[in-house]
């Protein structure tokens, strides 16, 4: 146990770069592999995961004191599957071609680790700001990485980014960006990258 | 550890899983009952949209929707395309198949006296990206206007013969050319009898 | 024959071309996770074979019955109840929370049984067997089988649901037992420092990826030839040339 739990403000930053879903805790592996093919999608599934994550941390956070033992479980999976139900209506409402692109990893959004363990770890025990905080960092730190992973593959695999031209057209397009070994490809050298950095931090410190 | 509650604590316990999922269950309701027609009406767009591309003339608000049964036994949806005047403009087959990757859904267009194809839109496919994918591009889609629906697509890799309804092949996607070709001549040929019953 | 041949493109492409974990990127993090040693990584393939399937009876039921829109089990309480029977009920808003809770009725199903008749098996699972709920490979599955239950003139039948789940389920476990075995080699090799783990894992991954995309057309090739054998005649389109470009 730490001498002070990590207070709101420590817990947003805490989830951008130092303790990042994807890099650091390599959870959500799902749909940063199979949406970062293009930034656009991968940008509305941050958003929606952002959404989900917030919701369900501060629902969980408002009834933490009335939760059971054996039955949190159950109550933060009920909670997680509807609010991503209510994602998924208002994408298909509102952004449909989106919502067929992204097609079933929407769904998916129930059984990302990142929201069942935040909730555990952080909403059900912490009050509704705390709560509040650490999800907007967390979902801050789940976009950041989306969105490195897909700048990297559309800018390689189609030459351009969120949709515009930003390498010449001779630009021979690299495929196997868009197709699946370039995401694990991808994740795999960024995520040995981070690794790098942290590793040369650290050596700076001490 | 917890002791276990005696019998009729576990509905004690429940109660909030049960509050809950009646609050979520009304709120899901709630937002079905909202966004429902709105899902619904984006579906029906989707393909209302792209109908003036496969039926030339065809006014996309004076479609009707039919369900017939094809000559394999099993229903299908059509729709009847009418001109802005209200007349018949063509019809529109839904068909879909397997591809080279994976499924490949499209759109037929026949003329009103089920003769010739009026054109074809890929609404769905996941061919390979750069070679396969182009089935969807404009030119690939053209080549299939004009062709007779009284006989079967043939794909050719070069120099398709006028007037014997040959399609040339996409070069490096033979197989997702054929798989399109596949698609169209098993749709016209399930349903044009049945269509002209009608 | 022609339900068995569409079987069989179901099957060979969910296990092989449209593999879960390599081609949908679902399952991952057991992938990474348990695919150490070569037995408990087949172990854990088994499991989720095991779960998948019983996963996929159950939704395929509840969905073909309850909920999918215009669903018989609905529209007959709606009439019993005076609506009109003109309207058609659609409950396909509460499909997310059904699957997860049958998921998880499933994994319970599972674990309840392996600890019943393999306690040695079930003491090396540890914490993994009630992990698998949150495999996205069962939802994945039970969204598909969803999926191909929308439209009412094309219907999936219960034998292409469990087709579909166990073809995804030996694809994990092949995917899952090749990498447990590969990384059983790795662990005796110089891997650079910021790569250990996940990251040579991922890269070993994408590797894999690109040997199964190999595969892509198999399906299709089966299922003309089987079709070939059985109507006896060549199928609609002609080859001017013999040689294929893929």
């Amino acid at each position: 146990m730490s001498n002070h739990d990590p207070t709101a403000l420590e817990r947003l930053i805490n989830g951008i770069l130092p303790e990042n879903p994807v890099y650091r805790q390599l959870l959500g592996m799902c749909p940063t592999l199979a949406v970062t093919g293009a930034v656009k999608p991968a940008m509305t599934m941050a958003l929606a995961t952002a959404f989900v994550l917030i919701s369900a941390n501060c629902m969980v956070s408002l009834i933490r004191g009335l939760l059971r033992p054996h039955l949190r479980i159950l109550v933060f999976t009920l909670t997680i599957a509807t609010f991503v139900t209510i994602a998924d209506r208002v994408l298909a409402a509102y952004l449909y071609e989106m919502s067929k692109q992204l097609g079933p990893y929407v769904p998916l959004i129930i059984v990302n680790c990142l929201i069942i363990s935040r909730c555990e770890i952080c909403a059900s025990k912490q009050s509704l700001p705390v709560a509040l905080a650490d999800a907007v960092g967390v979902s801050l730190g789940f976009a950041l990485a989306l969105g490195s992973i897909a700048t990297v593959r559309e800018v390689l695999g189609s030459g351009t980014w969120f949709g515009l031209a930003v390498l010449p057209s001779n630009w021979p397009n690299w495929g196997i960006m868009v197709l699946p070994p370039g995401a694990f490809l991808t994740l795999g050298i960024l995520l040995g990258l981070v690794e790098w950095l942290a590793d040369r931090r650290r050596k700076h410190v001490t | 550890m917890e002791t276990k509650a005696p019998g009729g604590g576990y509905l004690r316990q429940a109660w909030l899983v049960i509050f809950l999922g009646l609050l979520y269950g009304g709120a899901l309701a709630g937002v079905q009952t909202s966004l429902g027609p709105r899902i619904e009406q984006n579906r029906r767009a989707e393909t209302y949209r792209v109908i003036p591309q496969i039926v030339p003339g065809a006014d996309a608000a004076q479609t009707t929707e039919l369900t017939i049964t094809g000559r394999d036994g099993k229903p299908s949806r059509v729709y009847r395309v009418h001109t802005a005047g209200g007349q018949l403009a063509g019809w529109v087959l839904p068909a879909g198949g397997l591809g080279f990757a994976d499924r490949i859904d499209l759109l037929v267009g026949l003329d009103p006296e089920l003769h010739a194809i009026t054109g074809i839109y890929v609404l769905d496919q996941k061919e390979t990206p750069g070679l396969g994918n182009f089935i969807s591009s404009e030119s690939f889609r053209e080549r299939f206007a004009g062709m007779s629906a009284g006989e079967p697509l043939m794909v050719v890799k070069e120099n398709p013969t006028a007037g014997r309804n040959e399609i040339l092949a996409l070069s490096g996607a033979t197989i997702s050319s054929e798989s399109v070709a596949n698609i169209v001549n098993t749709a016209i040929d399930n349903l044009r009898e049945p269509l002209r019953g009608l | 024959m022609d339900t068995l041949i569409s079987l069989l493109q179901i099957g060979i492409g969910a296990a092989i071309i449209n593999n879960f974990v390599l081609h949908y990127f679902v399952g991952i993090c057991p992938f990474l996770g348990v695919s150490r040693k070569v037995e408990t990584a087949f172990g854990m393939g088994c499991a989720v074979t095991f779960v998948i399937s019983i996963a996929a009876l159950l939704s395929w039921t509840f969905t073909y019955f309850i909920l999918r829109p215009g669903a018989p089990l609905p529209g007959w309480v709606w009439r019993v109840a005076g609506g009109d029977p003109a309207t058609s009920v659609d409950l396909s808003v509460l499909s997310y929370i059904m699957y997860i809770f049958v998921i998880a009725a499933s994994v319970q199903f599972v674990e309840m049984y392996v600890r019943k008749f393999f306690p040695p098996l079930y003491k090396s699972f540890g914490v993994y067997l009630p992990l698998i709920t949150t495999n996205c490979a069962i939802l994945f599955a039970c969204l598909e089988i969803m999926k191909n239950l929308q439209d009412p003139t094309r219907l999936w039948g219960l034998h292409e649901a469990l087709t579909l789940a166990l073809g995804g389920g030996v694809g994990f476990t092949l995917a899952i037992t090749l990498m447990a075995g590969i990384r059983e080699e790795l662990d005796m090799c110089d891997v650079p420092k910021p790569l250990r783990g996940p990251g040579i894992s991922l890269l070993t991954a994408g590797i894999l990826a690109m040997a199964f995309m190999g595969f892509a057309g198999v399906d299709k090739s089966v299922a003309d030839a089987l079709k070939r054998l059985t109507e006896n005649g060549t199928p609609r389109v002609e080859h001017r040339t013999l040689n294929t470009e893929y």
